[in-house]
């Protein structure tokens, strides 16, 4: 059969390379076919993901703070300072997180669709054009974050002014000053070129994005049980492959950022100077547990102890 | 299936059917082919809803309902008696005065749409009364606008920028030049045109009556200083600057010059919004027929038969030029550049062309399907606010695509039409 | 020249007749709205006439509110409004789909008619009839499956992350609108089968915006 699978990137972005990687091992394993639709060829990310649902798309790959308005437990992920910075910590952190595995599944069944993966994009980094060193840095900064409660609370206890802005306008806005500063992965900020309109990258560490892929829930159990395991295997091996590929991308993507631009400034603060941004964590944490649906708390309590298990046999 | 849809569409078309049926028989029919019946139709449903959602597609109804306001009352009026004090006595002045006027106002709004309402609308009026024709007046207006494309800030660029990872920087600076290069050409057609149809000329103005009209203009004036100082400014979002322009109609039409009452207001916001709901259900129903193009990997299909694997860089850039007129005839030009920049991006990059410039060529390409026939956003929007038939605002455009082809072809022979300004801005 | 001259030369009666400018006297007037429907059913036709152009207003006029409302936000309180844009989204679909049976209601759409034009009366009769038949189908098939579309929306659940409303509340418009255009290119059809005339709707008679001009 020919399957379908849309995700929210580029071809040759984070997403992009785990689809090719699937359709890869599907077809090599299968008589499959895997087509892949890229960012906005079949509509925006709440589109694809209906469609998923609807069982017109096969596959899906949806970051789950876009799915925080159909699973709101899914908005975790915008919670900072919460998923480790450490990229080997982070892969372990979700192959075995119980609440990746075990809690967020029925979740996703509930709304019709069987979660395949979640896998880290990168660090995300804010753009600025006035150094950031500490919260105060970001008083009046208008930032532009995704519209999201969630990340419009961060900001909001970091001090800047969340600003939304379609993402279309992002580029033309950091241009023209109406605002000043934006986050994303290192790999976006250099695919994107958004670097070309900013001045000072910083590493606050806060976060890491965070993606999932799913499939429709019928077409997935209406398959023979060897093939949802050769379904399960290509994501396995895909999912390999996407943490070898970022192995080194982010330090990668900020070469070529500064060769490009050789005037920009990219700074990692230091656990102090991180120390000011991490208190205001808790308040988002109220926030989350406040719009998070019925297992919010449930979950970040999982999900910490998850991450306290990986660090401690990391650590030992 | 695509030969199905596409005759569909061009003989609905034809006969007269509302412009919206044949956009929606096309996606009918290519839904009901791929899933074997009208079970997924709410698919189709979603992908209207979807393309008529975008934030920056707010800009367009916030500058009709401004320049709405300002034909009514007086503000349009006295700009353009600035203008024509200025520049009334020479022969094509107001039809250069308009290629201008949309160009510039297109270059800082973003939107080509938005510019044939708020330039277009006051301006075509006094195209007329001074003698222009009315199809040669609409093609300007419609052709000059969709320069805007090549001119910084483009959306179409950003996008072409980002899916091919080329410097959004570099393709802005590349687009000035072609786009400086259409605008003369126009011009210079707007003279010779003036010229043959003996468009009659007004008596030179004085430097006093320049002043007057300049003293009448004074608070109209504040229009270009919100769109253009606030957009480059970077106080305003386009959208928000087009919002700006409502407000400030409002206060000089309402409350400084006293035109404008209440129940003008009403009239007038719901003009806007009957035309704004013409345009958009038009721009749904196209969303809804990318869809299915999208879907069924038409394009793929298509240029796979032609072989683009085996051409020569000037084969190369004339299929990318064709690909992208041909298809932005039929589908929006931001989806077109989704799906092609991806499949030609390989040949692009092993043909060693320029990325730059192929994004130039591309975003030349998608601003000459926008106001090609048969589907065009700006045709739509044309007919809908001057209200006239769709022949006619698309009769006098083919002198004007004959010159935005001819300059599609010069830059793939002389590419530095395009590259030398970016050489120059980003030399080492 | 006083304002007052300029005035009168904005409004040369010799422009008016050779030009269509958006101008007051080229607005629809809903007071001198005839329906197609006999009796009570008229009556609420009427209502519902009116309705869809004060929605159109309304929404006009809120879309710009809300626009400026968020740029003051943004400047003077140093806080977006951070469901600005969503807001704008129902607007511009509310705006849309009852624009749709307001412009179906007083031929409005958009269509390119030089042949059809150029057909003798008697064949541009039936043809007309086809085209509002083929229509009227084609409107209630999309509003069956938009209502589909948004009871699928209401039992996902799926809120809109800024105003935390559901999502099928800014879409109920979309079946709506279909489902009202539909009926009036239903009645335009029999508008056309029982009177003289042709009818791009049901109180626009064919050549109402002046095709005097045309050429084509
Ligand atoms: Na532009
Ligand atoms: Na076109």
């Amino acid at each position: 059969d020919t399957w379908r699978y849309a995700f929210e990137e580029a071809m040759d972005e984070v997403q992009g390379i785990f689809a090719q990687k699937f359709k890869e091992e599907v077809e090599a394993n299968s008589d499959h076919t895997v087509q892949l639709f890229p960012f906005g060829t079949l509509g925006e990310s709440a589109d694809i993901m209906e469609q998923a649902q609807s069982g017109i798309l096969q596959f899906v790959d949806q970051s789950p703070g876009f799915t925080g308005a159909l699973i709101p437990e899914a908005q975790v992920f915008f919670v900072p300072y919460l998923l480790p910075q450490d990229e080997e910590q982070l892969a372990t952190f979700f192959e075995e997180s119980e609440a990746i595995n075990e809690m967020f599944p029925p979740l996703y069944e509930e709304q019709g669709l069987k979660l395949l993966t979640m896998f880290p994009e990168g660090e995300v980094m804010m753009t600025t054009q006035e150094p950031v060193t500490s919260p105060e840095d970001l008083n009046e900064v208008k930032f532009r974050v995704m519209t999201n409660p969630l990340l419009v609370e961060s900001y909001q206890a970091f001090g800047a002014t969340p600003t939304p802005l379609p993402w279309g306008e992002v580029y033309g806005g950091l241009q023209t000053g109406i605002i000043q500063g934006q986050e994303n992965p290192a790999f976006f900020i250099e695919s994107t070129k958004m670097y070309e309109v900013t001045e000072h990258i910083t590493r606050t560490g806060h976060n890491n994005f965070t993606t999932a892929v799913m499939a429709n829930l019928d077409f997935f159990e209406g398959l023979p049980e060897e093939e949802q395991t050769m379904i399960q295997d290509a994501i396995d091996v895909a999912f390999d492959h996407i943490i070898d590929y970022q192995e080194g991308l982010t330090e990668e993507s900020l070469e070529k950022i500064k060769e490009a631009k050789p005037s920009i400034t990219i700074t990692t603060l230091s656990e102090e100077e991180r120390q000011p941004f991490m208190e205001t964590a808790d308040e988002v944490e109220q926030e989350f547990l406040e719009i998070g649906g019925d297992q919010a708390e449930a979950i970040l309590e999982q999900m910490k102890e998850d991450l306290e298990a990986v660090a401690s046999s990391s650590g030992s | 299936m695509s030969i199905a849809i596409f005759g569909t569409m061009i003989l609905l078309l034809l006969l007269g059917f509302p412009m919206m049926i044949p956009l929606i028989a096309g996606s009918l029919i290519g839904f009901v082919t791929l899933f074997g019946g009208l079970g997924q139709l709410d698919t189709m449903v979603q992908q209207i809803l979807a393309g008529i959602r975008p934030a920056s597609l707010i800009a367009v109804p916030m500058f009709i309902f401004a320049a709405d306001i300002m034909t009514r009352g007086q503000s349009a009026g006295r700009l353009i008696d600035l203008v024509m004090a200025f520049v009334g006595h020479l022969k094509g002045g107001l039809a250069v005065s308009t290629a201008t006027a949309c160009t510039l106002f297109g270059a800082v709004s973003g939107s080509t749409q938005a510019t044939v309402v708020a330039v277009g609308g006051p301006l075509r009026p006094r195209m007329l009364k001074a003698g222009y024709k009315d199809n040669f007046v609409l093609a300007l207006i419609v052709n000059s606008s969709d320069i805007a494309f090549l001119i910084p800030p483009s959306i179409g660029m950003i996008i072409y920028g980002v899916v091919s990872g080329t410097s959004i920087s570099e393709l802005f600076i590349a687009g000035i030049g072609p786009g400086i290069l259409i605008l003369i050409m126009f011009s210079i057609y707007s003279y010779i045109y003036a010229q043959r149809h003996n468009v009659p000329v007004e008596a030179k103005s004085s430097w006093g009556e320049r002043g007057s009209a300049m003293r009448r203009a004074l608070w109209p004036l504040g229009f270009p200083v919100i769109i253009v100082g606030g957009i480059y400014g970077g106080i305003f979002s386009p959208t928000e600057a087009a919002a700006a322009c409502v407000l400030y109609a409002l206060l000089l039409e309402m409350v400084v010059f006293r035109e404008m009452t209440v129940s003008q207001l009403y009239a007038t916001a719901k003009s806007t919004g009957l035309i704004t709901a013409v345009v958009f259900i038009l721009v749904g129903a196209g969303a809804a027929f990318s869809y299915v193009i999208s879907f069924a990997q038409i394009p793929q299909q298509v240029l796979g038969a032609i072989g683009i694997d085996d051409m020569g860089p000037y084969a190369i850039l004339f299929t990318i030029s064709i690909a992208f007129f041909v298809g932005c005839m039929f589908v929006d030009p931001i989806v077109v550049i989704l799906i092609f920049v991806p499949i030609f991006a390989p040949v692009v990059e092993s043909a060693g062309l320029d990325p730059v410039l192929v994004g130039v060529i591309i975003t030349l390409q998608v601003a000459i399907g926008s106001a090609t026939p048969p589907f065009g956003c700006d045709i739509f929007t044309a007919i809908a606010v001057f209200k006239r038939p769709y022949a006619e605002v698309v009769r006098g455009t083919p002198p004007f695509i004959l010159m935005l082809v001819t300059v599609a072809v010069l830059l793939i022979f002389f590419p530095q039409i395009a590259l030398f300004l970016r050489d120059l801005a980003f030399a080492e | 020249m006083s304002a007052d001259d300029d005035r009168r030369a904005e409004r040369d009666p010799h422009m008016m007749a050779e030009v269509q400018v958006p101008a007051a006297d080229d607005d629809i007037d809903d007071s001198r709205y005839v329906s197609g429907l006999p009796g009570i059913l008229g009556v609420v036709d009427v209502a519902i006439a009116r309705i869809e152009a004060i929605l159109l207003a309304i929404g006009v006029l809120l879309m710009a509110l809300n626009t400026i409302a968020n740029v003051v936000g943004r400047y003077v309180f140093g806080n977006s409004l951070y469901f600005s844009e969503e807001l704008n989204q129902a607007l511009i679909i509310l705006i849309t789909f009852a624009g749709i049976s307001y412009a179906a209601r007083h031929g409005r759409h958009i269509r390119m008619s030089a042949i059809f034009d150029a057909m003798p009366p008697p064949a541009r009769k039936p043809l007309m009839i086809l085209i509002a038949v083929v229509t009227a189908a084609a409107m209630f098939l999309l509003t069956w499956y938009s209502i589909e579309y948004v009871q699928t929306q209401a039992s996902r659940g799926r809120l809109l992350p800024a105003m935390q409303i559901p999502v099928w509340w800014i879409i109920v418009w979309a079946p709506l609108g279909f489902f009202l255009t539909g009926l009036q290119y239903t009645l335009t059809a029999i508008k056309n089968v029982v009177h003289e005339n042709i009818w791009l709707s049901t109180s626009t008679m064919e050549g109402y915006d002046d095709t005097r001009e045309e050429e084509v």
